[in-house]
């Protein structure tokens, strides 16, 4: 009798064991009993191989990355894997931190709207769930080294059969209920699931692993590389015209057609009208055609011609005022300078088209110039100038606008060609010397290219894969 | 005020209240319909402004400066309006002031109160310098703030996308799906997915993207073989700017089948 | 575009009006054989009536799409049922006669796909435009859908490109709540999505900034998110350096709409009896095309036989 109490005492123990270590398997071990008679019985998978876990790069932490070798029965084998599911090992004081967490996103999500009910003041006490819940994270590195006392495995996410990676990625913001904390010592284990999900195989346990940020984004090198060659470009070339180094910039024929309307405009007797643009005085195209003006200001002063200068923003009205003004003092006629010759009209856009458009049908000016930002008002203006009988000479850099302008003009400098002329004429140092570093850029470029087409062609992906940017 | 012009006006008053009328009349007979007078009198309102603008095209007339006024007032007041309350009260004054935000209605969560808000409300103030005579050089410290901030932060991406990116795109195979002469013309096929197309189709882009930077370089003359090039380049631009004036047509076209739409449609009813 | 198949040419009516518009034409075609001027006024009146006629006599055309509209189509076709889709109404009352099919045909195609669906706007005018399509497409069409479950409208958010760049890393720092105010976790269609990075498309529809461009610069590149546009046709030529490798596919103006309905009709014939505003208008769009064409060999025909008078006179 007494064999058969200790035999009994025996198999409860056993039982009792097999029981405590079933409790850290999923609950779906549980279901292992409650499997119905319909389902297919399967054999249970072979695992997952080489299970690494790293933690993932250039991110800013929270991120932990996981690899695996399929399992032999995914795809292969018996091919009963369905599904893989991933596992992270959870210290059961996460559970009171989620609480606390919980408690604290209701707590502001109430005095937000007024509704928080506690005794004293609500602020104070959502300060204290704040304090409380700080606290609380500054511990988990400590209870995730109580590995694997203390806690249990959770799963994080099932995957598709057929997947390799997975990233085990949280959000920065550490009231996210999937708050992926740093610098803590995770576990991770990847079962293969079968379409019985009681059927399963886990992987061997992989850790400790723990994320945290990088400073450098070393899948951004090429930018790098690009921003730092560009830009030592940009200042050699800056230094090498401020020294008075002589840069060819080649003659455009937009700019020579300036002089001789200019030339045509003082035979006939008519004024030239210069636009600026509707744009504003920080507007690169703007600022261009401000050296554009001088020229043309200091030419039409040479020749005692009369210049009309309608702007559509005060800022670029005062600017133009001042660029004309010094430009008939370098020609030696500063008497001949009026104050009428540049004049605000309004900045309302049809507005000043219209006025514009006014000036050109009663004054007939030889010469229509248009240099600087343009919008829809770009044909209007065009059309009517060539109506009146103008030779027209445009300039943007807006894309939409250059065909209308191609269209409706004589000579039109398109997009760069109006930097490039700007650089031509001024011969600033900057304009310049960024001028001669984008050609190298694009020589750079041509190279490439070439480069690129003839590799590709040939059938390799090397050289595309040196230009990749990942984040 | 001549008296023609008295008479055209009186003509047009009497047609709006005419059309106000009528439309007020057909919507109250849809039992769906819920305050159908001011839903006539917007309709009416908006079709007499289209046809207003649309009358520039005969000639230049009173009708057609007030609705382009009423329009330029309109908007900017409705951009100011709407800049405030999303933007200044939106954005703003959640993040800095409980009792503000209280006043413009607005949810305040004290926990999200952020006191670098400050500046930008000043560099805004000084922005607004820029009408004084005396201080306005003041204004151009935001401005360079903003013209700063905006280069840098825009500078890797338009040098990632609009550059590295589109560098790597143009590495194409100039023969696609290269197995032989004989299996090529075998397997010809005119489709925009075939062969023949595809490789047709990088052929165009490599040397369009050559040629046109070739025109864009600006540290050698356009002679000889370069100038050649050149030409090539300028036609590739050329045609680019020919189907840029196609589209730009046909969504010109599409907003006047869009107002005609509405005429025909929503005020006349001429069209289900 | 088909030409043998003029899917519906009404009646009488039709007949007439290329009755019209083709003897003007010929009219044309006679002064310009005699290097006569025409008043501008006259060549408006034909726009006028070229774009009127097929809207009061029907006119529709069959549409193919092209690879370009095609890949948005397969793209929304082979994600799986409850994929999450991002579209963003990025345009004002100016462009939606061009844009806003776009918007509404691609809602019915990831609506009858079964995808949950996130609406939101960067320009402050297209909050009404997207209500309008909310009410037009999702409450008249599929009234079973939920708020909240199936879709959300999470409305304007003043910043443009700031906006994007705090959404490619987290959404919810930009958008607390839905318009409603229905706070950011407890919607369902969010359940899973902490940034842009989670989404598995993006369908962004403008014309003006910040557009397609800003999502590719902000979104699409960063974030390896898959981006579609839908642009105004003054903007298509410029986003089509970024096919197919930043944007995946392009619709553009109205023929591109009309082409993704030509799309969705052939494979959802449920859809053959609702409006579709893209096809209807491309009846119009076309003639105005043809006449406009014509414009411009009259134009040439005149200039050539105007040069050549000119030099037999100085002979």
């Amino acid at each position: 009798m007494k064999y058969l109490l200790s035999a009994v005492i025996v198999l409860g123990l056993l039982a009792g064991a097999v029981w405590a270590q079933e409790s850290d398997q999923p609950s779906t071990a549980a279901a292992d009993t409650a499997v119905s008679a319909d389902t297919v019985s399967v054999a249970p998978p072979a695992p997952v191989g080489n299970l690494r876990a790293y933690d993932s790069d250039n991110d800013h932490g929270h991120a932990v990355t996981l690899e695996w070798e399929l399992s032999p029965d995914d795809g292969g084998g018996d091919n009963s894997v369905l599904m893989y599911e991933v596992f992270r090992w959870y210290p059961y004081f996460w559970d009171t931190v989620q609480e606390v967490r919980a408690e604290l996103v209701t707590a502001r999500q109430r005095r937000v709207q007024g509704t928080l009910d506690v005794e004293g003041d609500p602020d104070d006490y959502v300060k204290e769930l704040v304090s409380r819940h700080t606290e609380l994270l500054s511990t988990l590195p400590e209870a995730h080294e109580q590995y694997p006392d203390d806690g249990e495995f959770r799963l994080v996410r099932a995957v598709p059969a057929g997947t390799e990676k997975f990233e085990d990625r949280g959000p920065k913001d550490r009231l996210a209920e999937d708050f992926l904390p740093d610098y803590c010592d995770f576990y991770y284990r990847v079962d293969a699931v079968t379409i019985d999900e009681s059927v399963r195989t886990p992987s061997q346990i992989v850790g400790p692993v723990q994320s945290y940020g990088q400073w450098f984004n070393t899948g951004r090198i090429v930018v790098l590389c690009f921003v730092l060659v560009f830009g030592l470009l940009t200042i050699l070339f800056v230094q090498r015209a401020r020294s008075g180094a002589e840069l060819y910039v080649r003659p455009i024929a937009g700019i020579e057609a300036v002089d001789d309307a200019i030339g045509r405009a003082t035979e006939m007797g008519r004024p030239i009208l210069y636009v600026l643009g509707l744009g504003t005085a920080a507007d690169v195209a703007t600022i261009a055609s401000f050296t554009i003006l001088s020229r043309v200001a200091k030419q039409v002063a040479e020749y005692q011609t009369q210049l009309i200068v309608p702007t559509y923003d005060p800022i670029v009205m005062s600017v133009a005022q001042e660029v004309v003004k010094s430009a008939y003092l370098d020609a030696g006629r500063p008497d001949d300078y009026s104050q009428d010759i540049v004049y605000f009209v309004t900045q309302s856009q049809f507005a000043y088209v219209a006025a514009v458009n006014g000036v050109m049908l009663r004054e007939r000016p030889a010469t229509n110039v248009y240099m600087g930002m343009f919008h829809a008002e770009s044909l209007l203006l065009a059309e009517t100038g060539a109506i009146a009988g103008s030779i027209q000479i445009s300039g943007t850099d807006q894309m939409a606008q250059l065909p209308f302008f191609i269209v409706a003009c004589d000579y039109t400098l398109i997009g760069e060609e109006l930097y490039a002329a700007s650089a031509y004429l001024g011969r600033e140092p900057v304009l310049l010397g960024s001028l001669k570093a984008q050609d190298v850029a694009k020589a750079a470029v041509v190279l490439f290219a070439l480069i690129g087409v003839i590799v590709t062609t040939a059938g390799s992906s090397v050289f595309q894969n040196l230009f990749k940017v990942t984040d | 005020m001549k008296r023609s012009s008295v008479i055209i006006l009186s003509v047009v008053v009497l047609l709006f209240l005419a059309s106000w009328l009528w439309k007020a009349s057909t919507l109250s007979s849809d039992p769906g319909i819920v305050n159908a007078w001011g839903q006539a009198f917007g309709i009416t309102l908006a079709a007499f402004l289209t046809l207003a603008i649309l009358s520039f095209l005969y000639r230049d007339n009173p009708f057609y400066k007030f609705a382009e006024h009423l329009f330029v007032g309109v908007s900017a007041a409705f951009w100011m309006v709407m800049g405030f309350w999303s933007t200044i009260v939106g954005n703003l004054v959640p993040r800095l002031s409980e009792g503000l935000s209280s006043f413009f209605k607005v949810p305040f969560d004290r926990f999200a109160v952020n006191y670098f808000y400050f500046i930008p409300v000043i560099l805004g103030i000084l922005l607004l310098l820029r009408l004084s005579r005396d201080a306005g050089w003041i204004a151009r410290w935001p401005l360079a703030f903003i013209v700063g901030t905006t280069a840098g932060l825009n500078f890797i991406r338009y040098l990632r996308s609009d550059f590295i990116e589109q560098v790597s795109s143009t590495f194409v195979p100039l023969l696609v799906g290269w197995q032989g002469f004989g299996h090529f013309l075998d397997n010809l096929d005119l489709s925009a997915t075939g062969q023949l197309a595809l490789t047709v189709g990088n052929w165009v882009i490599s040397l369009g993207v050559f040629c046109g930077l070739v025109y864009f370089f600006f540290s050698k003359a356009h002679t000889g073989v370069f100038g050649a090039a050149s030409r090539v380049g300028i036609w590739v631009l050329m045609i680019t700017f020919g189907a840029s004036f196609g589209y730009t047509v046909m969504g010109r076209i599409s907003l006047l089948v869009g107002r005609i739409t509405f005429l025909f449609k929503d005020w006349l009813g001429l069209i289900s | 575009m088909t030409w043998a198949p003029l899917v519906s040419m009404s009646n009488l009516g039709v007949v007439i009006s290329l009755a019209v518009i083709g003897g003007g034409l010929l009219w044309l075609l006679y002064r310009s054989l005699l290097a006569k001027e025409v008043d501008r006024r006259v060549i408006f009146l034909f726009i006028l009536v070229s774009v009127a006629a097929p809207l009061l006599f029907p006119m529709t055309f069959e549409e193919q799409a092209t690879p370009v509209v095609k890949a948005i189509f397969d793209k929304i076709e082979s994600l799986p049922e409850g994929s999450r889709v991002l579209i963003s109404f990025d345009f004002d009352p100016a462009m939606a006669p061009e844009v806003q099919p776009m918007a509404n045909v691609v809602t019915q195609h990831c609506m009858v796909k079964g995808h949950k669906v996130i609406f939101m706007c960067l320009f402050a005018t297209g909050q009404a435009l997207l209500t309008q399509s909310l009410e037009l497409i999702v409450s008249e069409q599929f009234p079973d859908k939920v708020d909240g479950i199936d879709y959300v409208n999470i409305g304007y958010k003043a910043g443009n490109e700031g906006v994007l760049n705090v959404i490619v890393s987290d959404f919810k720092k930009m958008f607390p709540t839905d318009v409603n105010s229905v706070p950011y976790d407890s919607i369902g269609v969010f359940k899973g999505i902490r940034s842009c990075k989670d989404l598995d498309m993006v369908f962004t529809i403008g014309g003006g900034k910040p557009g397609v461009k800003e999502w590719v610069l902000f979104v699409g590149d960063p974030g390896r998110v898959p981006v579609a546009g839908g642009v105004a046709a003054v903007v298509a030529p410029q986003m089509y350096p970024y096919y197919p490798k930043q944007l995946f596919g392009i619709m553009g103006g109205i023929k591109g709409a009309a082409e993704y309905e030509s799309e969705l009709r052939k494979t959802y014939p449920q859809f053959h009896d609702v409006d579709a505003p893209g096809l209807r208008m491309m009846g119009p769009q076309t003639l105005a095309h043809m006449v406009i064409m014509a414009f411009i060999v009259l134009g040439n025909v005149s200039f050539i036989v105007q040069k050549r008078r000119d030099r037999r006179r100085k002979r």
